[in-house]
């Protein structure tokens, strides 16, 4: 398969992953970071939430600790498509480790939507991913540098991170079998909202949904 | 910010995320997982994403005025538009603009 080819199937992460990555770099400039901590952070953490969550957590200046937790809570989701992906990447070199590195909500679909040749997997699987990578860190270096340059007021700005959890939830909503989970967090995340400490917050509500759905398992099976 | 504080977040931050990726290729090559943990992989995430939603609203003053006017519309916006679209980022983006809007324009306090 050609290199043009393999860009073609990447264009739709493109359109998605430059206008978010500069919103991203955007925010981070509003918040007063330097331009190139956006490069860095695309370059090492690589995921688009997970990069949203850090910056809200900066400015509320969240411990490393909580920004670690916070990190792994919220991506844990990655684990579950990993168990999907063991297959696939079973013949590879030690370079599979890039794409592992890189297996983001979309570089995941891009590569489950699109078959290709066992022989050609491991070039096309690495491609796909540094260029899903390199258009995230263009649009979030982008973002930056354009916020150091525009006077404009973003304030407002950071409630991208809000509406993205919003249109997640949906999605998983829209993916789950059961309905209650869904359900049972909203109630649990209202009132950690109203009534919990803001710093505690997100830590003791994650437990606390953790501890009903191992507790409750047989009923949440139940029905839908 | 401290550059310390920043470079040891992303570092941990990057760490994190990997683990969370790297996990099934380390554990689960030959055995099956439980199900238990099936259970909690299938149905934590949409909790997480769920709680992460309140959470990003945990510092809006619900009874000083605008009364979160401003983030309920731009619930509101982001959910609507990416159900009516199937369009996650015209949503994110619709409900960003919205809101800068809101509270720059007309809910000034």
């Amino acid at each position: 398969m050609s290199f043009f080819s393999i860009f073609k199937m990447t264009i739709p992460v493109l359109m998605g992953y430059i206008p978010l990555g500069m919103a991203f770099g955007l925010l981070l400039s509003g918040l007063l970071i330097p331009w190139y901590y956006a490069f860095f952070m695309s370059v090492f953490i690589f995921a688009g939430a997970g990069q949203f969550l850090a910056l809200g957590m900066f400015a509320t200046q969240a411990t490393i600790l909580e920004i670690g937790i916070a990190t792994y809570l919220l991506n844990l989701r990655h684990t579950f498509y990993g168990l999907s992906m063991i297959s696939a990447l079973k013949e590879f070199s030690w370079k599979k480790h890039y794409v592992i590195f890189g297996l983001t909500d979309e570089t995941f679909a891009l590569l489950k939507t699109n078959e290709v040749d066992e022989k050609e997997r491991e070039r096309i699987y690495l491609i796909i991913t540094a260029l899903n990578q390199s258009y995230w860190i263009i649009g979030s270096v982008l973002g930056a540098l354009l916020g150091n340059i525009l006077p404009f007021n973003y304030k407002g700005i950071e409630f991208s991170l809000t509406a993205l959890f919003v249109v997640l939830s949906i999605d998983l909503y829209n993916k789950s079998k059961q309905r209650k989970p869904f359900l049972i967090s909203i109630v649990i995340g209202f009132i950690g909202m109203l009534a919990l400490p803001s710093d505690k917050m997100l830590i003791l509500s994650l437990s606390f949904a953790a501890i009903v759905l191992i507790l409750f398992k047989r009923a949440l099976e139940d029905g839908n | 910010m401290e550059t310390s504080y920043l470079i040891g977040a992303i570092f941990v931050a990057s760490i994190m995320t990997y683990l969370t990726r790297v996990t099934p290729f380390l554990f689960f090559r030959k055995k099956e997982p439980s199900q238990l943990i099936k259970f909690i992989e299938w149905n934590m995430p949409v909790m997480i994403m769920v709680i992460l939603v309140f959470y990003a609203l945990r510092d809006v003053q619900w009874e000083v005025y605008p009364y979160g006017l401003s983030e309920i519309i731009g619930v509101f916006i982001a959910a609507t538009v990416h159900v009516k679209f199937k369009n996650a980022l015209l949503g994110i983006f619709l409900a960003t603009l919205t809101y800068m809007i809101l509270v720059q324009m007309v809910f000034i306090v």
